[in-house]
């Protein structure tokens, strides 16, 4: 099944034409791989996809539906969930706060809940515990190493349920243990039936990782495949290996 | 710890109760009564003020109109008090919340600038609508207690604005412990992230935007019932609302009390300059002069200050290989 679909889509800055009539498809269940050099477009198609940023032209699908224009906390509740490349918590909300701060479309009613109903902070405290950082739930966020946000970030987004996760760059910034880490975290949650989209500069991690990687280059996809053969094709080394 | 923060609100409560019996005099039971009554208004503007951080200074126009309304119905359509004062404050409400819909797409200064402008244009249709509103020269509202003289009147408005402000300290106690509370945060946080989190942040803005309304609108009606004599200059002046938005950042909007500890500063001060000084310019001046001098050196208001949480740099400093083993099990 597919699970996101684009069409033409198009974006530009001024002159720039940050993302310039991609037409992508992602299969359900996949860990996909999004790379290119700096300033190829990678944001800028992520923005685009979940509302943050209007597309100039173009269609966004997801499971057949279409997404296209909807506000951002629309498209999160059909599914789709991200993080940010320069990662973003709530800085002055605790650990167990920025947590319940997700609303999934399904559970309006939740609102109403106490910031203490069980059933939410349990589900809070199983994603914290998986992260490793459920001792913190108390602190507030901005106190958190930058690793340790980025897996509060990635936990919060998992409380929306999300069945496709677009990451921007989860590795930046963080020690190679933590690589290491988070690699694995995403993994188990593709396992668990949860298709991933990932913008990474580290190549080791995108090949190790991912099922399907497709290449940008100056806003528009230039190859796309299984890894091993991504890393071959003469136009991918010439545009982002730079050989 | 917790004695104190439980024992102290609950001796704060008793003592308001008694407050009215505890004065020499009428007069500081009018001042107490102005006062609890900013507090309560401060209170609701910090349902919008403090959660999301929208800063409003224009909630003079819900004071206006929840005045006028309350005056209206009762003088022009001879519906009883308390009818006149809710439904004034329900339509109020609903007003609040057509606004807030076009109001709240806009940030910061933005804001800041609709907000003047909304209470600047209930300025001139009260003034205009002369017929109506008795214009420039005010509109008079009978008094609900016709059989008390002035200072018992004074009492039992002490108690109903002390009703009022009970009534948002439990609804601001109470958003702030749910999770639309948590989204409000959030939005003040980092409002697209909100979003991207799935919080419909426009419906929770319009949402806190006509909840802070509403107890504005009622002390509003509270307020035509009590002085009886309403004029449009004042009830929609900048000042009213800039009060709300000091009391509340001089005591603290993340606190519950802040906005009450903020009015128990700033509405005697006000109420005493008013007496030393006589009805000035000046006001307004100095009340923009103090909310400067606090957003300078004080954005997080007093009892920030007193509360100041125990930093957790603890888990800055700690060296990389600590924080690893606190990631990996
Ligand atoms: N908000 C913006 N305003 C103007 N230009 C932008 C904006 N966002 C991105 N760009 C430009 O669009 C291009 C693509 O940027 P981006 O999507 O961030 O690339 P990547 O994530 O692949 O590094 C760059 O030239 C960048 O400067
Ligand atoms: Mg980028």
């Amino acid at each position: 099944m597919t699970s996101l679909r684009t069409e033409g889509l198009t974006k530009a800055f001024g002159g720039v034409r940050a993302v310039d009539g991609v037409t992508v498809e992602l299969r359900d269940g996949l860990i996909n791989g999004l790379i290119g050099p700096n300033g190829s477009g990678k944001t800028t198609f992520f923005n685009i996809v979940t509302g943050m940023i209007r597309a100039d032209a173009g269609r966004v699908l997801y499971r057949d539906r279409d997404i296209t224009r909807h506000a951002p906390h629309r498209v999160a509740h059909a599914g789709i969930g991200r993080t940010f490349q320069l990662c973003r918590v709530f800085p002055r909300l605790t650990v167990l706060e920025n947590m319940l701060v997700a609303v999934r479309r399904t559970r309006l009613r939740e609102l109403l809940a106490g910031l203490r109903d069980k059933g939410e902070v349990e589900r809070a405290r199983h994603w914290l515990r998986r992260m490793g950082i459920e001792h913190l739930e108390d602190a507030e966020a901005r106190d958190l190493s930058y690793g340790q946000q980025k897996l509060l970030e990635l936990a919060a987004v998992l409380m929306a349920e999300p069945d496709l996760i677009l990451l921007d760059e989860p590795a930046g910034g963080v020690n190679p243990a933590l690589i290491d880490r988070i690699a694995g975290l995403v993994r188990d949650l593709n396992a668990e039936g949860r298709t991933f989209l990932v913008v990474e500069h580290n190549m080791e991690l995108v090949m190790g990782m991912c099922d399907h990687v497709i290449v940008f280059d100056r806003g528009a996809p230039i190859a796309e495949g299984p890894p091993s053969v991504v890393r071959e094709d003469p136009r991918v080394l010439e545009a982002y290996l730079g050989v | 710890m917790r004695i104190a923060s439980r024992g102290i609100p609950l001796l704060l409560a008793a003592l308001a109760i008694a407050y009215p019996w505890l004065v020499p005099n009428y007069y500081l039971v009018y001042a107490g009564a102005l006062t609890v009554m900013y507090a309560a208004m401060a209170t609701s503007w910090n349902l919008l003020g403090g959660f999301t951080g929208y800063v409003s200074l224009g909630h003079s126009a819900f004071f206006g109109l929840g005045a006028y309304g309350t005056g209206l119905l009762v003088t022009r359509l001879d519906v009883p008090w308390v009818v006149a004062l809710v439904v004034s404050a329900v339509l109020v409400t609903a007003f609040a919340a057509g606004v807030g819909v076009a109001a709240v797409r806009v940030r910061g200064a933005s804001f800041v600038i609709v907000s003047i402008a909304l209470v600047s244009m209930m300025n001139l249709v009260v003034q205009g609508w002369r017929s109506l509103t008795g214009g420039s020269t005010g509109l008079q509202v009978p008094s609900p207690f016709p059989g008390l003289h002035r200072g018992q009147t004074h009492m039992v408005f002490f108690y109903l604005f002390l009703a009022l402000l009970a009534l948002a300290l439990l609804v601001w106690w109470y958003v702030s412990r749910s999770r639309f509370g948590a989204g409000l945060r959030a939005i003040r946080e980092d409002e697209d992230k909100a979003e991207s989190l799935g919080v419909p942040t426009g419906a929770y803005k319009v949402t806190a935007f006509s909840l802070s309304a509403l107890f504005v609108a009622l002390a509003g009606g509270l307020y035509a019932l009590w002085f009886g004599s309403l004029d449009p200059i004042f009830v929609f002046s900048i000042l009213i609302g800039s009060y709300m938005v000091l009391m509340s950042l001089l005591g603290g909007v993340r606190h519950l009390f802040g906005p009450l500890l903020g009015a128990l500063i700033v509405a005697p001060a006000g109420e005493y300059f008013l007496i030393a000084l006589g009805e000035t310019q000046i006001h307004l001046t100095a009340t923009g002069l103090v909310l400067v001098l606090v957003v300078l050196f004080m954005p997080d208001g007093i009892l920030a200050r007193l509360t100041r949480r125990r930093a957790g740099p603890s888990i800055h400093d700690q060296s990389a290989d600590q924080r690893l083993q606190e990631v990996t099990p």
